[in-house]
């Protein structure tokens, strides 16, 4: 038995330490809209059009966060938050991009938050 | 059926062998493998053939866990004239946290995770046994308790975090996992308060199930006893320990048939099991076969243990006023506290950098260290880097994450230093969890920023599997503290 283990617990290790691929699952999706589009179309009621919020909408500036922010807080939108099943800190904004997702107005997390950075920044 | 059989027998040799033969016998076994030392060979050749730079420069990593000891063991193998000082106060600072589960659960002893970390400095590493107090990116240095400034070239900023007790009113405490933890103790790990989320605190929670065991036996009535498992709104080490120390009480609480004596209740902040909609419906359905309830956006914000009751916030939206931008009605956040009585809690604490860390020029609004995601370069300035629970990345903060990010810091902290302008390497967020769903079962749950399974294995990773728990409790300690603290798994 003690043979059986030994070569039970090798196999786990061959396939752990061996089996592991460095290389992504290639991701191919693709988007109705440019983030710009989306922007225009969608964001821009509540954020503005230079980003700068609008309390009324209860919408925050998002003109002086820098890329790493927003990207962290559109994957926390997009993903319902960061974690399993940790709480999203966007709950709202997390229902709302579920609609605009309904509707088309979905993109790519990288390209949005470096669009809102580039276009709005006031920081810059 | 055959195969089931088989499954059985070993499970219980297995079982046997944990009475008989120690766990670090276990593993001398696994070591003295042929199998498995020809795959370690193997690896240690292919990180040897690759071609070693000539760049120089001081190096100063903070914090000498996991993530801080393997970055300067890949640093040592790459560079010809290495550099390299670990700053880190805690003498067993690479002990081995995923271990703290199976601790909880009474599979291991705590003497089975706690490793030194004089054992595991690569040759030729400086050690610094002291904490940092400050840093002072603009100048290249930090300060350490001792008062003593120490100035780099370049930084890898490799803290940890910490376990924020005090962040649940009625609690107090910031601690480590394996440092000083008086303070959370004196109301953690005693009277039906549990948390294994630092070591110590895993101890305790398994004489907190046996407890449970003891008193579900004289049990009487129609009203069952009631067991919390909760999950802050913090983001955490470890998304799975939640629910896996959950899973082993329930196996404790069917193995001493008192089960149908205690309702075991899932608490999270957030709305689903998990980020990846394979795994959240593969957990949802193991929840289900278990009996086990839960209540989504439910977070502990206080406890009285003198009255064993626990206040839970819950959240939720309601349905506001149409809006014509958005044509939709808009949501209103909604939230009310509740009062619960618990016989058993396991605490998840919210989690947080360092004040130290957070507070800094190098750290951000929310305290973790902003670094671009893919190349671990901190956002401005770029002689700095961070990994591990510290950085600021979505999803993983696990052994498992920094297994995938310490290679490409090297990487990328050797380009920094080489003057090149691109950095070479790339984190894409492979995280993993062995979520534990009995004692003899693992789900290997792998998966990425894409939010899709990653598998790297030919089968369907949202099977509870005994092959991920032999994986689990065999295989990936030696490879995490004999591969990984050594730059080559």
């Amino acid at each position: 038995m003690k043979k059986l283990i030994l070569i039970v617990s090798s196999a786990v290790a061959l396939i752990a330490l061996s089996g592991c691929g460095d290389s992504p699952k290639s991701n191919t999706v693709t988007y109705k809209y440019t983030p710009a589009e989306v922007y225009k179309a969608t964001c821009s009621h509540c954020h503005g059009d230079k980003g700068e919020g609008k309390a009324e909408k209860k919408a925050p500036a998002i003109n002086k966060k820098i890329v790493q922010e927003l990207e962290l807080d559109l994957f926390d939108i997009k993903n319902g938050g960061l974690g399993q099943s940790t709480a999203t800190e966007h709950d709202v904004m997390e229902h709302n991009m579920q609609k605009l997702t309904e509707k088309g107005y979905d993109y790519d997390i990288k390209a949005m938050a470096n669009y809102i950075f580039n276009t709005f920044n006031i920081n810059k | 059926m055959k195969s089931d059989k088989i499954i059985e027998e070993l499970l219980g040799e297995i079982e046997k062998y944990e009475g008989k033969m120690s766990r670090r016998e276990a593993m001398k076994f696994l070591a003295a493998s042929p199998v498995a030392a020809s795959v370690l060979a193997g690896s240690i050749g292919t990180t040897q053939a690759k071609a070693s730079s000539s760049a120089t420069g001081k190096i100063v990593i903070v914090g000498g866990g996991l993530a801080g000891v393997s970055t300067a063991a890949k640093l040592c193998n790459s560079l010809s004239n290495p550099d390299v000082t670990i700053i880190e106060p805690n003498p067993k600072s690479v002990s081995y946290q995923p271990g703290q589960t199976l601790i909880g659960g009474g599979v291991w002893q705590k003497s089975d995770i706690e490793y030194k970390i004089e054992d595991f400095l690569p040759k030729g590493v400086k050690l610094i046994k002291d904490s940092v107090v400050s840093f002072d990116p603009t100048n290249n240095k930090v300060k350490i308790s001792s008062g003593e400034d120490i100035t780099y070239d370049y930084l890898v900023v490799a803290t940890g975090l910490m376990l924020n007790y005090g962040g649940i009113k009625g609690l107090e405490g910031e601690i480590t996992s394996a440092g000083e933890n008086t303070i959370v103790r004196q109301k953690v790990g005693k009277n039906g308060v549990y948390s294994i989320y630092f070591a110590d605190g895993a101890v305790d929670t398994y004489k907190g199930i046996q407890e449970l065991i003891e008193k579900a036996k004289k049990h009487t009535g129609t009203e069952k006893l009631q067991a919390y498992f909760t999950d802050p709104s913090t983001p955490i080490k470890c998304g799975g320990a939640p629910k896996k120390i959950m899973y082993l009480t329930h196996a404790r609480l069917v193995e001493a048939g008192v089960r149908d004596k205690v309702d075991l209740i899932f608490c999270p902040s957030g709305s689903k099991m998990f980020g990846v909609t394979e795994y959240h419906e593969a957990i949802l359905a193991q929840f289900k076969a278990r009996n086990f309830k839960w209540e989504y956006k439910t977070n502990l914000v206080a406890i009285d243990t003198d009255k064993k009751v626990a206040t839970f916030e819950k959240t939720w939206l309601e349905k506001g006023e149409y809006d014509e931008d958005l044509k939709e009605y808009t949501m209103v956040q909604m939230s009310k506290e509740e009062e619960r009585k618990y016989d058993f809690i396991h605490i998840t604490p919210p989690q947080k950098a360092s004040d130290i860390v957070g507070k800094s020029p190098i750290g951000s609004s929310k305290g973790w260290v902003p670094v671009a995601q893919e190349t671990l370069q901190h956002v401005k300035y770029k002689n700095i880097f961070s990994l591990g629970d510290v950085a600021a990345l979505p999803m993983g903060k696990t052994g498992g994450s920094i297994r995938k990010q310490y290679g490409v810091l090297a990487d990328n902290l050797i380009a920094v230093m080489e003057k090149k302008e691109k950095l070479p390497s790339a984190y894409h967020g492979y995280t993993v969890c062995p979520l534990i769903t009995s004692i003899g079962t693992v789900m290997l749950a792998e998966f990425d920023w894409t939010a899709k399974p990653t598998p790297s294995f030919p089968l369907d990773p949202t099977q509870e599997r005994w092959i991920w728990w032999l994986l689990k409790v065999y295989a990936l300690k030696p490879m995490t503290i004999y591969g990984m603290l050594a730059g080559r798994a």
